[in-house]
């Protein structure tokens, strides 16, 4: 998030994208409910009715995967209709020619077309983000998880470069972090093209300086995303796995082919709380601590770092991660990391990463949590980003065009199937369903199918129902709604019997590799 | 680049000027108690009062909540009124004297919260604001037991919100949080007169009402009469359990909240939120932060290390067997394969310590940036 949390309150216009806040954030969708009931105006765009959606001041029901087609037919609107900013525009972006250039046939009747708002709908959310001083976007897996999910987010920027939106309280670019450390795992370098602190593994004095602080000469070549590794075990490009704090069985897209192709490898590791699905296939499986029984650090997704403490004694023989990951690490032949503690070991990630070498657990303890960027002990964190312009100099204008999802309906698969998450569940659910409470109110899978195909396809409410798609088949009960539109359905990916992504496709975003969890085409089977 | 924003109070919150205020500029001046305050237009007296450190006692305000000044608790003499005003939603204007800790004043808090204490047949729950107030203050005179037949809901089978109507004082914290707040508005004042309650539409369970479970009927109760139902057994619920500080490991808002831990028995037996206006969460929470802990204790959770025996079955052993089980099959899988046939995924459920670990894992000790985490795809 470029703004911070309690600066949603103050908005005077929310654009809420790609996320179904409520049920994926509800404390910060607490904060959108305040801000809306103080007389913020608010745009709701999803392909489901959903619980914002009765609250706002337009809901545009778009069809899913075209978030493009509306995206751009929003900034063909302020363009044409002088809505832009035309001295941010010169002073902090590059490149506003090429999306003017592209955006330009692309009229609200044209994106209507293919997005399936109504073009004076699009008009009017256009003219009112576009006009409103305070106006911040919030979208989170709802833009990303498509084959064309960075486009999505590009199509986003647009819109807030070319009205100024951004560097200013309430007014910015806010995706929503799912995780609790999302942002933190993301800072910390967990990822193939970053060292901490989105510091690039191909960059020479990048790579020293991690050289220098670690004693080791370091890969130059970026390595392998998670879409990437899941499919290489397949050819045997991935023998040996480490994985933490996942189920990927569960989580992962295509789940028949990854199944099939774990026997291929030679080493399966695993650290975690419960014996999840991927950890009953592993060699070796390290008992970890979870959140309550350990120290460490959080960060949010307004980019606040807090503390995690130790409230109660991890289980048996149960360890933190962090602890096992330095004994492991030892066990193959680094001992760099013997002896540190928590502390320690963020203050070596902080030595080497500007943005947060301000931040400490002292100053943590002492002040409640820090935003970053926060380069000095000194400074007081950021809350938020862009103030004095662009932090990279010049803001990019990126023009996209509209490409469709991999996997559309057809005469044999006629129903276009969305999955995602609710309110009372998180991910994989092996935390949650172990609360009675929450499995009271959600004990089983179900998926959300319009009346009007439920009576052609002869189902009735809370029917099991066979829910097919060209991967893979699983049972749900069916739960008559007009949340979703005629031709569509929504399931829930929280249940390990009824797997969401045995039904996904694995085709990853081009640049993120971040599959398209959205959008497949399926077939609803009676059972009987 | 440096950016002189300074770090909260969170916008908004209790210890941030008024929105309400216009342009929060302090350009009026009201006297509390023989010292004069600056006050912005639109704020009340009680803002005033507490940002000049003058305590006045409340029991249906919450300052995440539009002041009904319904509960009478925090009367006070104002030089505009003859008859005594509610500070939570008197507005200040220019020149306002006014006493929040006169005798009259101190009459009227015992008078009412002896009121109180009548209509509490099972007693004031310890350790409540209601119970605070009244150690405060003091009860007189005392004054018989009233018989207020309030219903609950008996039938009630959800697992984590129990209203108790014993101790209810209907000064509507719960409903109108419940409305303002999380917004969905499953509660409400019902009946009339002495009979008046807190109930849901047709009196139905919570789970089958509009309610979400957040628990902020809980936690903005000044009374004990909504409590957590896991815990309602337990003498010991709201005082000496021993509160730490965390963040939450469900979503990315990253609310803090406090575990309340029993240490004898090494459990987490409740999880409260911290006060309105302190962090980002404001004092709220939602169902998972609040209710779904009952994971950490589990029954189910791993306790000893495992490893796959020649048979195939995972067994357990010791930390020793099994760390160098898994070191020897990640080298072994390097020194066949090669280094980039090694893929480390890495968890954004897990710290950002355990996530350095763990690439560091990857590129220190492999030498391979094949190292990625379960929120990328």
């Amino acid at each position: 998030m470029t703004n911070s949390i309690g600066e949603i309150r103050n908005a005077d216009c929310l654009f809420v994208i790609g996320s179904n806040t409520t049920e994926a954030h509800p404390v910060l969708a607490m904060e959108m409910k305040r801000a809306v009931l103080r007389g913020a105006k608010l745009i709701v765009a999803d392909p489901r009715r959903i619980w914002l959606a009765g609250m706002a001041d337009h809901y545009l029901q778009l069809n899913p995967g075209t978030d493009v087609a509306l995206l751009n037919g929003m900034a063909h609107t302020i363009i044409a209709e002088g809505l832009t900013d035309p001295a941010f525009i010169a002073q902090h972006t590059e490149g506003f020619e090429a999306v003017k250039a592209q955006v330009a046939p692309w009229t609200p009747e044209r994106a209507s077309a293919v997005c399936g708002v109504p073009a004076d709908d699009i008009r009017a959310a256009a003219r009112l983000y576009a006009t409103t001083y305070k106006a911040g976007i919030y979208y989170t897996l709802g833009i990303t998880e498509h084959t064309h999910g960075t486009d999505n987010v590009y199509g986003l920027s647009n819109l807030v470069l070319m009205t100024g939106h951004l560097g200013r309280e309430s007014s910015g670019m806010n995706p929503l972090r799912g995780q609790n450390n999302v942002q933190g795992a993301n800072d910390a370098g967990a990822s193939p093209i970053y060292f901490p602190g989105y510091q690039r593994v191909v960059d020479d004095d990048a790579r020293r300086r991690f050289e220098a602080a670690w004693g080791v000469a370091l890969d130059d070549q970026p390595g392998l995303n998670l879409n990437q590794m899941m499919k290489e075990i397949r050819t045997g490009g991935v023998r040996g796995l480490f994985v933490m704090g996942e189920d990927i069985l569960v989580s992962e897209p295509n789940l028949n082919e990854l199944e099939k192709a774990m026997p291929n490898l030679e080493a399966l590791i695993v650290q975690d709380i419960f014996l999840n699905l991927t950890a009953q296939r592993a060699d070796v499986v390290f008992p970890a601590a979870c959140f309550a029984e350990k120290d460490g650090t959080f960060t949010n997704s307004e980019r606040r770092v807090q503390r995690v403490r130790e409230a109660v004694a991890p289980p048996g023989q149960a360890r933190p991660d962090w602890q096992i990951l330095v004994d492991l690490t030892a066990r193959v032949g680094y001992t760099g990391n013997v002896g540190m503690t928590p502390s320690d070991i963020y203050d070596e990630m902080a030595g080497l990463c500007d943005k947060f070498a301000g931040i400490s657990y002292a100053r943590i303890e002492a002040e409640g949590g820090l935003q970053w960027p926060c380069p000095t002990p000194d400074h007081p964190g950021t809350r938020f980003l862009h103030r004095e312009g662009p932090l990279r100099g010049k803001a990019q204008f990126i023009p996209v065009d509209f490409r469709p999802s991999v996997e559309l309906p057809d005469p044999a698969w006629p129903l276009l199937l969305c999955t995602g998450r609710t309110l009372y569940h998180y991910n994989a659910a092996t935390q949650t369903r172990r609360d009675q409470g929450v499995v009271d109110k959600q004990s089983a899978c179900f998926v959300e199918v319009h009346p009007e195909d439920a009576s052609r396809l002869g189902l009735d409410d809370q029917e099991r129902v066979e829910v097919r798609t060209r991967r893979g088949a699983i049972e749900a009960a069916v739960r008559l709604t007009t949340r979703v539109a005629p031709g569509r359905i929504w399931l829930p990916m929280h249940f390990a019997e009824a797997r969401a992504n045995l039904l996904t496709v694995d085709a990853g975003d081009g640049v993120t590799g971040t599959a398209e969890y959205k959008v497949c085409a399926a077939q609803l089977n009676r059972l009987d | 680049m440096p950016d002189d924003v300074p770090p909260g109070p969170f916008p908004g919150s209790a210890a941030a000027p008024a929105r309400a205020a216009g342009d929060g500029l302090a350009t009026l001046s009201v006297v509390i108690d023989g010292t004069q305050v600056h006050a912005a237009p639109g704020e009340t007296l009680l803002q005033a009062a507490r940002r000049a450190g003058v305590t006045i006692p409340t029991l249906c305000h919450d300052e995440r909540l539009a002041p009904t000044g319904a509960c009478r608790m925090c009367l006070v003499e104002s030089s505009d009124s003859r008859r005594m005003v509610p500070a939570c939603r008197h507005p200040v204007a220019e020149g306002l004297e006014v006493v929040t800790d006169s005798a009259r004043v101190h009459r009227h808090r015992q008078s009412l919260l002896s009121l109180y204490a009548a209509d509490a047949p099972e007693g004031v729950k310890p350790g409540t604001e209601l119970d605070r107030h009244m150690r405060t203050y003091g009860l007189e005179p005392g004054l018989p037991q009233v018989n207020a037949p309030r219903e609950g809901r008996p039938d009630d089978d959800n697992k984590y919100v129990l209203f108790q109507p014993e101790s209810c004082i209907l000064c509507a914290r719960c409903t109108r949080y419940c409305d303002e707040v999380e917004a969905v508005a499953a509660i409400t004042l019902a009946e009339r007169g002495s009979a008046t309650t807190i109930a849901t539409a047709d009196n139905v369970s919570l789970l089958d009402s509009t309610c979400e479970l957040c628990g902020g009927c809980i936690d903005t109760c000044p009374t004990g009469a909504l409590v957590e139902r896991k815990v309602a057994h337990r003498q010991d619920t709201f005082p000496s359990l021993k509160p730490v500080r965390t963040t939450c490991n469900y979503c990315g808002v990253g609310c803090q909240f406090d575990l309340q831990v029993d240490p004898a028995a090494n459990q987490v037996v409740r999880v409260t939120s911290p006060a309105p206006g302190t962090t980002t969460n404001d004092g709220n929470l939602c169902v998972k932060g609040r209710f779904a802990y009952g994971f950490i204790g589990h029954p189910e959770r791993l306790t000893e290390p495992l490893i796959r025996d020649a048979s195939g079955e995972l067994v357990p052993t010791d930390w020793d067997t099994a760390l160098q089980r898994a070191a020897d099959l990640l080298t072994g899988v390097r020194d066949k394969f090669g280094k980039d046939t090694l893929g480390f995924i890495s968890s954004s459920r897990c710290t950002n310590e355990e996530n350095y670990l763990v690439q560091k894992l990857a590129r220190a000790a492999f030498g391979t940036n094949n190292c990625h985490q379960c929120a990328a795809t």
